[in-house]
């Protein structure tokens, strides 16, 4: 009789790839590992684990990447990601849009040049035709919030001082239009999008101009348990208690899960009406155990007036655009592609 | 900036294809409005195959699933479903186990190379369920180096780690080590070196080098604190060797070995393909690594920074055109804009200009800089080891290997490829002097070249280091010999007895053999590997630049350059020296020393080769050794000896067994150990 353990590893394995199923499970048995039960974090076993890989600037399947300092006090520094356009009849001087992403990992894991999302931001950058800033932000339990959503904030401004001087002259491709810029993010990345969102809302940025956030499988939560958490708990690579232990280590001492940063239309939320928005789409996986909150935030965000495009994938568990080696992978990147084409 | 060099890169192309076309104002468009004819795919202008022919050959040849080895992981695609299965179980037993598991892989296990995901979920089901039979499972292929790339039958030495059985520290023990002992000085009062080196103290050895009296105390006390050099898991792993041996033929024997003869001439694109992780994902080419060259700061100092950058890259383009009118404007334009800049950038471009200077204006080649071993030379030496934390580094991971190889060993020999100061080993005769088993017969043999008037330098350190292992009471024995290139040294001067456990440790030497007039003579370093063979060692500690800084065309190894000593440069800024300090201008006027040999030498008097991880290690692989994995225990020390001694933004990465330091994302030195 099998065990409830070998039931649900089974049944996620049905529904994903066998490297997928792999890739998943390994990260899992490798942020698992690092996570110590009094709550506090192995950070130097988590970096020995983290493949990273380097920027090239020479193209690699059509997409050429660089490395560049942001901020040298605070040490953030960013991946850009150039699609190379060698198909002579395009028009070269066709606009490309700039996506300024936030990579995933609860707020906690993962890096710019983590090799998982080196490839992912390289897909985004050749098949949505984007050139992709990947910024490297700093990382809980180190830093905890605000410092991801300000150090995403610092990479905006950045971003403007290259337009508004010559700078971005001498790197930028000048096919980057910095006037149709899109925020995106995975997981918790997709968090920082919306509180950064908010954030550049009311900034002058200019000539820098945020038309729209994309948030792939948004880390949102708060005290209740929703039904699905309880249903999902455990089934598909995440668990209630590491979603807690994350939430823990990057609020505030002292706060729960209903704090903004979190809960985003909980007890504490912020009235989002009067707030100018870009429009959203939001990508939720059905199986995912977060998206009960997830669903919560498209409404509240509907309900503020803002405008957000919602795709379910069916079937799909986290972590399912790691590879693109599934329809729900392309389906992603058709919804992204329209919706930027949109918002321009 | 960066759009120039992808600008320079295919123009570089042309010029190779015979193309007069020449690169004028460096057109500053975007990478777009380039011609379309430009194939940049193509990666590389030195004939390394574009990525495409990177993943065919990945695929056909080592079967390795695509997906997976972009994430940085490889697994056979014929093995997925056992590696899953692994996985599934390993997942089980944590179950089980619990937290007494987790806390166990956690803390006290030593992980080891984690791209190789077959043998890493396997050591971690030895850890858990020793008694579970692996024999049960199917042999899973173990991704060694050797194994892909000579297609050799060999053991499959499965680095497994082992619990660590003694106390293991915390993230935060570094007050332990603040606490730890009084620091040893070491004086060099009749040091030959010049003024100021007498008041240098040799402390700065991770400040574990303490008097006899509080080591006996702390032998008593049973406690190992501090920096330890951990004594176990390479013993154990030998042990299990045995035991996990998959001793099947390399599945690509055939066509591996012809992919490699085809492509002999360019070994480098082999490597590229079945390297570390990271090396996977670069075609070997020009322009492979990437500058943190932007710099925030003022608008005006960020884009003097382009300019410089650009009129650098430009100078050196009517270098490689034999344009000297050209050129030479170009370094006065430099000089002029330079001039009253700030910050690394300046510096940079001054060690450039002046080295393109040098090579426009053909210099004696009696003056040549770098290929000088003289005291000045030292003292610079010396200088950068205090500054900055690459030497210290590269010492520290050389020294934790070499403990390792050495356990159980009761009479055991280094031979250091160049032995300078001596730096290295005081922490190695103090972390020997601290094995539980007791310290063994310590021999250290120094090499090192010939000194003008004469003085034996090197008998003088080990007199010094004689001294330090009688304080600790380890028997020592000291050798110089002196040579003045390594290929000098024959294996009988060594006087390598019976019975004694040889390390051979180079810090930055190899890349200096790797000259030969012509193809039908090898490079001195085919000769000194094999003397180094010959010898039996344990383990052979390597420790290089991370670049590629041997390219025959000039145009490519000064824009490689450019971009690592950029980032070295850079790197210098978190070392918390005051600006226009003496150190800092002592530790740039070492690397400056590198820089003009690269840029403005050619032939023998070249000698800073460098070449990167991937190539030493198939460069090894092919002359017979096999590779010694470092582990997550000597990567979480080298992070935390950083946190002591430098600043935010070095960063340490595994990759393959090895490990590199490096300046946020680009690694910029790499250790990697091996045996035969």
């Amino acid at each position: 009789m099998e065990s409830t353990d070998e039931m649900q590893l089974e049944k996620a394995k049905s529904v994903v790839p066998l490297n997928t199923w792999i890739l998943i499970s390994n990260l899992k048995l490798a942020y698992n590992i690092t996570r110590r039960p009094d709550g506090s974090f192995n950070r130097h076993l988590a970096e020995f684990l983290d493949r990273k890989v380097g920027a090239n600037i020479s193209p690699v399947d059509g997409v050429s990447t660089m490395d560049v300092n942001i901020d040298r006090v605070t040490g953030v520094w960013a991946r850009i990601f150039i699609p190379v356009n060698f198909q002579s009849e395009e028009s070269r001087e066709d606009k490309i849009p700039v996506f300024v992403y936030f990579h995933g990992g609860s707020f906690v894991h993962s890096s710019a040049n983590s090799a998982i999302y080196d490839a992912v931001c390289r897909s985004f950058a050749k098949l949505c035709r984007a050139m992709v800033i990947s910024v490297n932000f700093r990382r809980s339990p180190e830093y905890r919030y605000p410092v991801a959503y300000e150090d995403g904030f610092t990479v905006l401004k950045w971003i403007q001082l290259q337009a508004l001087t010559a700078l971005g002259n001498a790197w930028l491709p000048s096919n980057a239009d910095l006037s149709h810029c899109f925020l995106v993010g995975d997981s918790s990345g997709a968090n920082i999008v919306h509180h950064l969102g908010v954030m550049a809302s009311t900034a002058d940025l200019y000539p820098v101009c945020i038309c729209g956030h994309i948030l792939l499988m948004p880390m949102f939560g708060g005290m209740k348990r929703t039904p699905v958490e309880i249903r999902l708990d455990g089934q598909y690579f995440v668990t209630i208690k590491d979603r807690d232990y994350y939430w823990q280590s990057f609020l505030p001492e002292g706060a729960d899960r209903d704090h903004p940063a979190c809960n985003i239309f909980g007890p504490y939320s912020e009235d989002l009406t009067t707030v100018p928005l870009a429009p959203s789409l939001v990508l939720i996986a059905s199986l995912d155990l977060l998206q009960d909150w997830q669903k919560e935030y498209v409404q509240g965000m509907r309900d503020s007036g803002k405008k957000v495009e919602l795709v379910v994938l069916e079937h799909a568990t986290v972590g399912f655009f790691l590879f693109p080696n599934t329809e729900h992978f392309h389906r992603v990147i058709d919804a992204i592609s329209s919706f930027v084409k949109r918002s321009i | 900036m960066d759009q120039m060099l992808d600008v320079l890169c295919s123009h570089d192309k042309h010029h190779k294809d015979g193309d007069g076309h020449s690169v004028a104002a460096v057109d500053h468009g975007s990478i777009a409005s380039r011609p379309a004819k430009n194939q940049l795919h193509e990666a590389g202008s030195n004939g390394a195959p574009s990525s495409t022919l990177g993943k065919e050959m990945t695929a056909v040849n080592v079967g390795v699933d695509e997906l997976l080895a972009n994430a940085g992981y490889k697994v056979r695609a014929s093995e997925l479903q056992q590696v899953a299965q692994r996985l599934e179980h390993l997942e089980t037993v944590l179950g089980a186990a619990q937290e007494a598991a987790l806390s166990h892989l956690s803390t006290e296990a030593v992980h080891y190379n984690p791209s190789d995901l077959a043998s890493w979920i396997e050591c971690m089901l030895e850890e858990l369920a020793p008694n579970f039979p692996v024999d049960s499972l199917p042999h899973l292929h173990s991704f060694d180096q050797s194994a892909q790339v000579s297609g050799c039958l060999m053991d499959d030495p499965q680095a497994c780690g082992r619990q660590n059985q003694q106390s293991h520290q915390e993230d935060d023990a570094h007050s332990n080590i603040v606490d730890y002992s009084e620091e040893f000085i070491l004086d060099y009062e009749e040091t030959q070196y010049g003024s100021g080196f007498n008041d240098h103290n040799l402390n700065g050895i991770f400040g574990n080098i303490c008097s006899l009296e509080q080591l006996g105390r702390k032998r008593e006390a049973g406690m190992k604190q501090g920096f330890e050099l951990n004594a176990q898991g390479m013993h154990q792993r030998e042990q299990k060797r045995g035991k996990h041996s998959i001793t099947q033929p390399c599945a690509y024997s055939g066509s591996s070995q012809e992919a490699y003869s085809q492509t002999s001439d360019n070994p480098v694109v082999f490597s590229s393909v079945y390297g570390s992780n990271q090396a996977s994902l670069r075609p070997m080419g020009s322009c492979i690594h990437q500058p943190t060259l932007l710099q925030d700061g003022s608008d005006g100092a960020q884009e003097s920074g382009v300019r410089l950058v650009h009129l650098l890259l430009a100078c050196a383009e009517s270098v490689q055109r034999d344009d000297l009118i050209a050129a030479e404007e170009l370094v006065r334009d430099i000089r002029v804009l330079a001039a009253p800049q700030k910050g690394p950038m300046r510096r940079v471009a001054t060690e450039f200009v002046e080295a393109l200077a040098r090579r426009i204006y053909s210099f004696n080649s009696q003056d040549t800089i770098g290929n000088q071993r003289d005291s000045l030379s030292e003292l610079l030496h010396f200088h950068f080891y205090e500054t900055c934390p690459y030497l210290k580094f590269a010492h520290f991971t050389a020294n934790q290997a070499i403990l390792e190889a050495f356990e159980n060993q009761k009479q055991v020999h280094v031979i250091d490829f160049n032995l300078m100061h001596g730096l290295q080993w005081p922490a190695l005769i103090q972390a020997l002097a601290l094995r539980p088993e007791g310290p063994p017969f310590l021999r250290i043999t120094g090499i090192g070249p010939p000194q003008p008037g004469g003085n034996d330098v090197l008998q003088e350190i080990g007199v010094k280091l004689a001294q330090l292992a009688k304080s600790v009471n380890v028997e020592f024995d000291f050798r110089g010999v002196i040579a003045a290139k390594l290929d000098d040294v024959k294996p009988w001067m060594l006087q390598v007895s019976q019975g004694e456990a040889v390390a051979v440790n180079s810090i930055m030497q190899l890349h200096r053999l790797l000259y030969s007039e012509n193809s039908a003579t090898p490079p001195p370093i085919v000769e000194v590997l094999q003397s180094v063979k010959s010898l039996n060692p344990r383990i052979v500690t390597i420790v290089e630049h991370e670049a590629i800084h041997n390219s025959p065309i000039f145009l490519e190894r000064f824009t490689e350059a450019l971009h690592y000593y950029s980032t070295m440069f850079d790197s210098l800024e978190a070392c918390n020296l005051p600006a226009q300090s003496l150190e800092l201008m002592l530790a740039e006027t070492y690397l400056g020393r590198e820089i003009c040999n690269i840029v403005a030498c050619e032939g023998a008097e070249r000698v800073e080769r460098h070449e990167p991880l991937a190539q030493w290690q198939m460069r090894m692989c092919n002359s017979g050794f096999q590779p010694l994995h470092l582990g997550s225990n000597a990567f979480k020390q080298a992070r935390m000896l950083l946190t002591l001694f430098s600043g935010e933004g070095y960063a340490v990465e595994e990759t393959g067994g090895c490990l590199t330091l490096g300046w946020q994302s680009r690694p910029l030195l790499a250790a990697s150990a091996w045996r035969c």
